[in-house]
């Protein structure tokens, strides 16, 4: 299995608080990660340094072994990492707009930035409102376009926080679907969520944050129980012949 | 009442008639004003989103500094001036006193912390998840700046005129630093002032029309503003 990204040494305290204590994270290309954890537990300030977007107190975090300064690694988590939010910011702009802002930012030539967030559209069923403006969907459109908007820059790892967090079972069960079809062979997606019903279907990874450690369980287990091996080590993860071939 | 009728009717004639030393008066005052107002903005708009983007010592002096500059007298800030231009001041040997050139210094200072404050809570009452989008869709950070400043453009918008209100009816600073002259530093309050004092309403009527339209138009732009960004956000 190919590495999408290994960071070591994650640490981040708010306050006295200590939310990540050497946290040590492998993420694997082509897999989807679900992370678990109470609220509070850090799940978000994790995806955050994942994304680039939160600095962590470690001056030095490692990626891939190699310590790297903040600024560059971030430039780098920046290029790799796409973070979508647990509720989705949309930009007062239409749907096509908004699926097409990053690559935008990328310079991508008209023509083929057009092509991109049409296929991206349809991906996720939205090409009918491509010129709607993307701040009247509703909170379930909302996300799609968030997935479309994530999907079509092709990042090799794409981070959703709480991403049916207030969805009605119906939207939720729509997400989930989306996220299994925009998954290609070598994405790899981290999905924090307390559905339990996701937990137990979605991933082939399985993680769990608890008093700033992370650990990895058998994958669709919903049980909190803690593994005392690090989530970093390739060896911790339990090989689950049911995984194989799903999604 | 008659007088004031009759003053009121050659104000108007003045007005429509395009009275050419009317008009300059008015034409020096947008000039100067606008001026300040496009030298004001981007400062005000930069340090505003430091402020609301950032935490750093001192972030909350600056907050309260500017906050207290919001109730700067015109005329402090003429008599301030004043003191560093004239010829024996710290700055006497740039020669600015009495020109359009200082009357821009103090209005871009008067207009300063207005356009910052409001600005502040326009990037501030902005959702900070738009600039995290910006980031992590791969946008630089000057253009994420420019997305999160876009989507808020609405308050900002207000901002300006607000400011831009400010300054073109201040009469302190550009009195004292303008000091007045004819052709080429009066403008519309330091015309009304004279002109009033003088006992020639009509002129200064004319004027305080114009800033009374003025005054009127940007409050419709602003509502209209406020509206559509409260709509949009």
């Amino acid at each position: 299995m190919n590495a999408a990204l290994r960071l070591t040494d994650i640490h981040k305290h708010f306050g006295e608080r200590r939310i990540l204590d050497d946290v040590a994270i492998a993420l694997e290309s082509g897999q989807c990660h679900v992370l678990s954890g109470r609220n509070g537990a850090g799940k978000t300030t994790l995806m955050k340094i994942l994304a680039g977007l939160e600095r962590p107190d470690s001056t030095q975090v490692k990626l891939d072994g190699v310590a790297r300064p903040w600024r560059q690694l971030r430039h780098t988590l920046r290029r790799d990492v796409v973070y979508l939010h647990q509720y989705a910011y949309m930009f007062d702009a239409s749907v096509e707009d908004n699926v097409g802002y990053g690559l935008r930012a990328a310079r991508l030539p008209a023509g083929e930035r057009r092509a991109r967030v049409a296929e991206a559209l349809e991906r996720v069923d939205l090409t009918h409102l491509a010129g709607a403006n993307a701040r009247t969907l509703s909170g379930g459109e909302r996300q799609r376009v968030a997935l479309a908007r994530a999907w079509v820059l092709r990042p090799r790892v794409m981070l959703l926080d709480e991403p049916t967090a207030n969805m009605d079972r119906e939207s939720r069960e729509q997400t989930w679907f989306l996220l299994r079809r925009l998954r290609g062979d070598q994405l790899c997606v981290v999905v924090a969520t307390h559905d339990t019903q996701a937990i137990a279907t979605l991933p082939d990874v399985h993680l769990h944050l608890e008093e700033g450690k992370l650990r990895r369980q058998p994958a669709g287990a919903h049980d909190p129980a803690p593994s005392p091996v690090s989530a970093a080590h390739p060896a911790a993860t339990a090989h689950d012949p049911r995984r194989e071939g799903r999604m | 009442m008659d007088e004031l009728w009759h003053a009121s009717y050659r104000a108007m004639v003045l007005l429509f008639s395009g009275n050419p030393g009317l008009w300059e008066i008015i034409g020096i005052s947008f000039a100067v004003s606008l001026k300040a107002i496009v030298i004001a903005t981007p400062a005000a708009f930069a340090a505003a989103f430091v402020l609301a983007y950032t935490r750093f010592r001192g972030r909350g002096l600056v907050m309260s500094v500017m906050n207290t500059a919001l109730s700067l007298p015109a005329v402090v800030v003429g008599l301030t001036l004043y003191l560093l231009l004239s010829r024996s001041g710290p700055l006497g040997d740039l020669r600015l006193l009495f020109t359009q050139t200082a009357m821009t210094v103090g209005q871009v200072i008067l207009a300063f912390p207005l356009v910052f404050v409001m600005s502040h809570s326009a990037i501030q009452a902005g959702q900070r998840s738009a600039w995290e989008t910006a980031l992590t869709l791969g946008a630089s950070p000057p253009r994420a700046v420019l997305t999160v400043l876009y989507e808020v453009r609405f308050g900002l918008i207000a901002a300006v005129i607000a400011g831009f209100g400010r300054i073109v009816a201040e009469v302190g600073s550009s009195m004292m630093v303008g000091g007045n002259i004819a052709h080429f530093t009066r403008n519309i309050p330091t015309a009304i002032a004279l002109e009033t004092s003088k006992g020639e309403f009509a002129q200064g009527i004319a004027l305080g029309f114009v800033l009374l339209v003025l005054a009127f138009g940007l409050n419709i732009v602003l509502t209209v503003m406020q509206r559509r960004g409260g709509i949009a956000s």
